[in-house]
């Protein structure tokens, strides 16, 4: 589904990531973790472009392959075909202002894919209820709590129909007591067979739904397996470091 | 013309800051007339205060190209020697030529010279002294063109439409061209009297009315050779000096300097120096006082029904500044939108010349723009017609304005927002239509809104390319009739009654916007 080869992120001088490979298949949690300044988040928005990398390739099953150094106009073509099939939640939810809960989740359906209103916002009514917001359609993003505009984010992203949905950390800008509800929306999404990559620090989720769990340190991916193999009886000493730093971490 | 012919330059208009400043000045000191006699104040002061304004330029009142420290010109040199005979030193106040006169009133100088010409309504307000020049009009044209004097002009013009003649802004040349024009000449105002040679020249007009001895005096200048003298000379009346009622005494000794310098042949050897002696000079021998004085005969105060028979030029001059600020401001807004997205969007070649756009309109006055789109087009070929010229430079004056509020507007919103319209599969442009743009547009209303109500009163500054908006049709009204205070009072509550509407409405859009984001608040 997503195949990451030699994958080179550089800021200036410094290298975020030098050359990571990652593989997800369909079907498949990869969840991503490691300590801040490992390169996680970046390596997931390099998936779907919204950071430009200095080498490597990303290629996204359906679509052609992005390698680094490409021209703009090869670029904006191919990604206009990823950001169809890859969704993608924020840390910071990132909902429209200016929209209510349901014109959030139908903006896209409507003006990309150009669906008639009335589709977009049957499906919306469906994808809100599911996430436990059918009730609040009509609302600005400002009226809910984080958790639920977390959920509608999810809704958001799902409303494209995409292959896979991209998580950056999105649990870490709420209340503990909200991190659950948002959790348990992506473990039903897991359930359901949703392809997705997620950043997170959340070890418990990462151990009860993930397919593979990729550690990362240094700008590169320096222990992949199971859970069961990773969080349990990881090979790598920064490995056990992380998971000492997480368990002991509010 | 009653004002000398002045330089290219532009020249500030009146703002309606500065216009309500003079209106209540005018309230305060307007009614400290009854002094005791100047003739004592100067004689006391060693000074004669004279005021004119050297925009007028030559043959008037100027600066001397050698030394521009030295004030020449016929009325300069006049004033030198009135002031001699009286023991005073000479000593010129500049003032805007339109405000001498509320100057003169406020007592900020004891006598206005700078051809204005003797007219009844002034008369009644003002001590006018017997006539120092003799004043005639000529009609200027294109040699080229079809017109060869007045009797052309009152002649149907092929092509339809009527003759457009140009004319001083509040100078005798406007009246005298009303009534020699008959249905089928326009008349309309310039700023400066070189303005409307160059308009002249350019064929935005078809002729221009001349005072005859400055229009001698700048057909030499390379510039207007295309241009030349269309018939005989037309019209005649008397420059006069105007005093503060109650100053006979100063008048007198006035009068009497000039009766000498006619006797002597001095004025005529002053006039001949600036080529001004002309053969109507004559008449200034003969003049003969016919009446003591009309001053007082009406009171200080304007006649109500004059007010009230001007109210639809008034009205209409307030149609022309909502119409200037309608058809500019959107265009402005749609415009500055536009620069403020291609400066934060679009490649960093395109964004650099947007920028330098924005310096450029920024650094130079709005009047510097409006002279190059009307005066200065036509030599590269592009006539705009007046009302267009308006509109474009109040339009690009203000997109720069505009496009940096955007600016700011657009970069206040977190690149979340962008991030996310991306991650949809929205395109930079569509996400900027439908993300980006709207909650900017939340952000700067209230900006916005100032610069519509400051454009607004901008329009006025169109008055410099011939517009007759609503600043320019108080000051004709008030040049012409009298009556600062009242023309300036209905001026200024036009003003008024217009730009309320738009804070409320302003404050009604944002009220509702608001109300829009909230809605469904209850739960």
């Amino acid at each position: 589904m997503i195949t990451v080869r030699g994958l080179v992120k550089r800021h200036g001088d410094l290298e975020v990531l030098n050359g990571v490979d990652l593989d997800v298949k369909r079907g498949e949690v990869a969840v991503l973790i490691g300590p801040s300044g490992s390169g996680k988040s970046t390596l997931l928005r390099c998936i779907n472009g919204l950071e430009v990398f200095q080498g490597g390739s990303v290629a996204i099953e359906g679509a052609e392959r992005l390698e680094a150094g490409c021209p703009e106009r090869v670029r904006s073509r191919v990604l206009a075909t990823v950001r169809r099939r890859v969704g993608m939640v924020f840390q910071a939810f990132n909902l429209f202002p200016h929209r209510s809960v349901l014109e959030n989740v139908t903006e896209a359906p409507i003006h990309v894919l150009g669906m008639s209103k009335a589709e977009a916002e049957d499906r919306a009514r469906a994808l809100l209820a599911r996430v436990g917001l059918g009730e609040k359609l009509d609302r600005r993003p400002r009226q809910l709590s984080g958790g639920q505009q977390q959920r509608v984010a999810i809704a958001r992203a799902l409303a494209m129909g995409p292959e896979v949905v991209l998580f950056d950390e999105p649990t870490s800008a709420l209340d503990p007591e909200m991190t659950g509800e948002v959790l348990g929306v992506m473990t039903d999404l897991a359930r359901d067979g949703q392809t997705m990559v997620v950043v997170t620090h959340a070890m418990r989720f990462a151990r009860q739904v993930a397919t593979t769990v990729h550690v990362l340190g240094q700008g590169n991916i320096i222990e992949s397996g199971p859970p069961s193999a990773v969080l349990d009886d990881p090979r790598e000493e920064a490995t056990r470091k992380l998971l000492k730093a997480e368990a002991a971490a509010p | 013309m009653e004002h000398g012919p002045r330089d290219d330059s532009a020249r500030p208009r009146l703002s309606t800051s500065r216009f309500v400043l003079l209106l209540l000045l005018a309230v305060l000191f307007g009614p400290i007339n009854a002094f005791a006699d100047a003739l004592n104040d100067v004689r006391g002061r060693g000074a004669l205060r004279w005021g004119a304004d050297e925009e007028g330029g030559a043959p008037f009142v100027f600066r001397d190209r050698e030394d521009p420290n030295r004030l020449v010109g016929f009325e300069a040199e006049l004033m030198e020697r009135i002031a001699r005979e009286l023991n005073v030193e000479s000593r010129f106040d500049q003032a805007q030529w339109d405000q001498l006169l509320p100057y003169l009133e406020r007592g900020g100088v004891d006598v206005v010279v700078n051809g204005y010409e003797w007219t009844a309504q002034r008369a009644r307000r003002y001590l006018a002294t017997r006539p120092y020049f003799a004043y005639q009009f000529q009609l200027l044209v294109r040699r080229d063109g079809p017109v060869h004097c007045w009797a052309d002009l009152r002649m149907p013009k092929s092509g339809g439409g009527r003759w457009r003649v140009g004319v001083l802004i509040g100078s005798a040349s406007l009246t005298t061209a009303e009534q020699l024009g008959g249905p089928a000449v326009e008349v309309i105002t310039f700023p400066g009297a070189t303005d409307a040679m160059l308009a002249a020249r350019n064929g935005q007009i078809d002729a221009t009315l001349q005072d005859l001895a400055a229009s001698q005096y700048y057909l030499n200048r390379p510039e207007f050779t295309e241009l030349g003298a269309a018939g005989p000379p037309e019209g005649l009346g008397y420059y006069v000096m105007y005093l503060r009622p109650g100053d006979e005494k100063l008048r007198d000794a006035i009068d009497a300097t000039i009766v000498s310098l006619i006797d002597s042949g001095e004025l005529k050897t002053i006039y001949q120096r600036y080529g001004i002696w002309t053969p109507a000079q004559e008449l200034l021998a003969k003049y003969q006082r016919r009446e003591a004085t009309l001053v007082g005969q009406e009171g200080r105060w304007l006649d109500p029904s004059m007010l009230a028979r001007f109210l639809p030029s008034l009205l209409t001059s307030a149609g022309m500044t909502v119409l200037l600020s309608v058809a500019s401001f959107p265009l402005a807004v749609l415009l500055g939108l536009v620069i403020a997205i291609g400066r934060l969007h679009a490649p960093r070649p395109i964004a650099m010349v947007l920028g330098a756009y924005v310096e450029l309109i920024r650094g130079t006055p709005l009047m510097f723009q409006l002279f190059v789109l009307f005066y200065l087009l036509p030599e590269l070929g592009l006539v705009l017609p007046a009302l267009a010229a308006g509109i474009a430079g109040l339009a690009i004056n203000y997109s720069a304005y505009e496009a940096e509020i955007y600016r700011a507007g657009l970069q206040a919103i977190p690149d979340g927002q962008m991030e996310a319209a991306l991650s949809l599969g929205m395109s930079r442009r569509l996400a900027l239509g439908r993300v980006i743009v709207p909650q900017a547009v939340r952000i700067v209303i209230p900006p916005v809104t100032n610069d519509f109500i400051a454009l607004f009163k901008d329009t006025s500054v169109c008055s410099v390319i011939t517009l007759t908006e609503l600043t320019k049709q108080y000051s004709i009204l008030a040049n012409t009739y009298g009556g600062v205070i009242e023309f300036g009072l209905a001026a200024a509550l036009l003003y008024m009654v217009m730009s309320l509407p738009l804070s409320w409405f302003s404050r009604w859009f944002e009220a509702r916007l608001n109300a829009e984001e909230s809605a469904g608040g209850a739960s």
